[in-house]
């Protein structure tokens, strides 16, 4: 029997601003968070959400520094990011072509919603402050 | 934009749960995957930053034209191709002593100085560049590729002097070198990598056409053309003869360099 592609969707990876993320910071060698937040019109708690799903997932890597006073946070992709994220598209991408040939439409269409609520654990999100400079 | 984001450490402390909810309505796949290669796109155009590169070894080429100039043609136009004050100090980066006589080793202090300057501007560009939009771009290939050759350029053939490494002399380019603009391929390849690095079709077909043009500059003289179309220079003008084989990589480098800079300003105000 064959193996219906959206078998092949990543619970994690497939939430829509998730899956923006992972594109987001695939293009480049680190994200900032606020080029993140604007790029994909989330809250700054949103999109904590989001990143501390896919840090705790080994998707991407979250590092806080400073700017003068001034704190940042950088977002990379992993290799592991990568791998999902790459097979993600392709799972995606094969879901369209029956479409494309007019044949019916997958069981169940891609839920671009969040996953099950993320727990509401002790704030902040991923990594820990770092100290500030003095 | 992402500059001045002002951001907080309590950046992480809103208590919310994601956007969207279980009945928000599904986004059709094709939908999904078209805004995916939005992101990704808008990312892209966001972070290039290879304008300064271009621009910048663009205007160090063109300052290294007086070191370019020739000696003076002695009486009765017969230029003499002598060897004056020894062997260059850096033959790769100067050239073979010939027609620039004594500049050969100024110009070789010259092209050290200005590629490790070079890199160097180019290493704190990308780090402002990448603080200013919140995009930092993976520019290390570029950086060693400009650092180890502009290293072997340098080290190579002092080492060849010794007798144990003597054999090194085979990898000297030859023809290559002789015009002193060995510098230029060191660019081009960096320029090659940075394309890579910014995935740029763009620098790409920018990186290919300046190296052919450096490869035209160390392999003929290019003033052969200007005479052709009818440049007859004077005595007093012969000294300009070996420009043309800087000025046009030095061109090529700023225009595109220039015109780059103006296409990302207009696309990024248009977003």
């Amino acid at each position: 029997m064959t193996r219906h592609p959206t078998n092949g969707l990543d619970e994690t990876v497939h939430q829509r601003h998730r899956l923006g993320i992972l594109t987001i910071t695939a293009e480049a060698k680190s994200a900032d968070f606020g080029y993140l937040r604007d790029a994909l019109g989330l809250t700054a708690g949103n999109l904590s959400r989001h990143l501390t799903v896919l840090e705790e997932a080994g998707l991407i890597e979250v590092t806080k520094g400073y700017e003068g006073r001034r704190p940042r946070t950088w977002v990379s992709i992993t290799s592991e990011g990568r791998t999902a994220l790459a097979a993600e598209i392709a799972t995606l991408t094969e879901l369209l072509r029956p479409q494309d040939r007019g044949a019916p439409r997958p069981p169940s269409p891609v839920r671009t919603g969040p996953e099950p609520e993320p727990e509401p654990g002790p704030e902040p999100g991923p990594g820990p402050e770092p100290e500030p400079e003095s | 934009m992402a500059e001045d984001r002002g951001e907080t450490g309590g950046e992480l402390e809103e208590p919310e749960k994601p956007s969207a909810g279980p009945g928000e309505a599904a986004v059709p796949v094709a939908d999904l995957l078209a805004s995916l290669r939005r992101l990704r796109l808008a990312a892209r155009s966001v972070r290039h930053a290879y304008a300064f590169p271009l621009v910048l070894f663009g205007l160090l080429t063109l300052a290294a034209m007086p070191f370019y100039l020739q000696s003076p043609a002695p009486s009765g136009g017969i230029q003499i191709l002598a060897v004056r004050g020894g062997q260059p100090q850096f033959p790769l980066l100067s050239g073979s002593a010939g027609p620039l006589g004594s500049n050969y080793n100024y110009l070789g202090y010259y092209w050290l100085v200005a590629l490790t300057g070079g890199l160097l501007a180019t290493m704190y560009w990308y780090r402002y560049h990448a603080r200013k939009v919140g995009l930092s771009t993976e520019a290390r290939g570029y950086l060693v590729t400009l650092g180890v050759l502009t290293g072997l350029a340098v080290v190579l053939p002092v080492l060849s002097r010794f007798p144990a490494f003597g054999w090194l002399s085979v990898l000297w380019p030859g023809d290559l070198m002789i015009r002193g603009t060995f510098p230029f391929l060191i660019i081009a390849a960096a320029l090659c990598v940075l394309a890579w690095a910014e995935r740029s079709l763009a620098l790409g077909a920018i990186a290919a056409i300046y190296l052919g043009t450096a490869l035209l500059a160390s392999l003929y003289d290019i003033e052969n053309v200007l005479f052709r179309l009818g440049w007859n220079p004077s005595p007093g003008q012969w000294r300009l003869t070996s420009l043309p084989n800087v000025l046009l990589p030095a061109l090529v480098l700023l225009v595109a360099g220039t015109g780059v800079f103006i296409a990302q300003r207009r696309q990024r105000r248009a977003a």
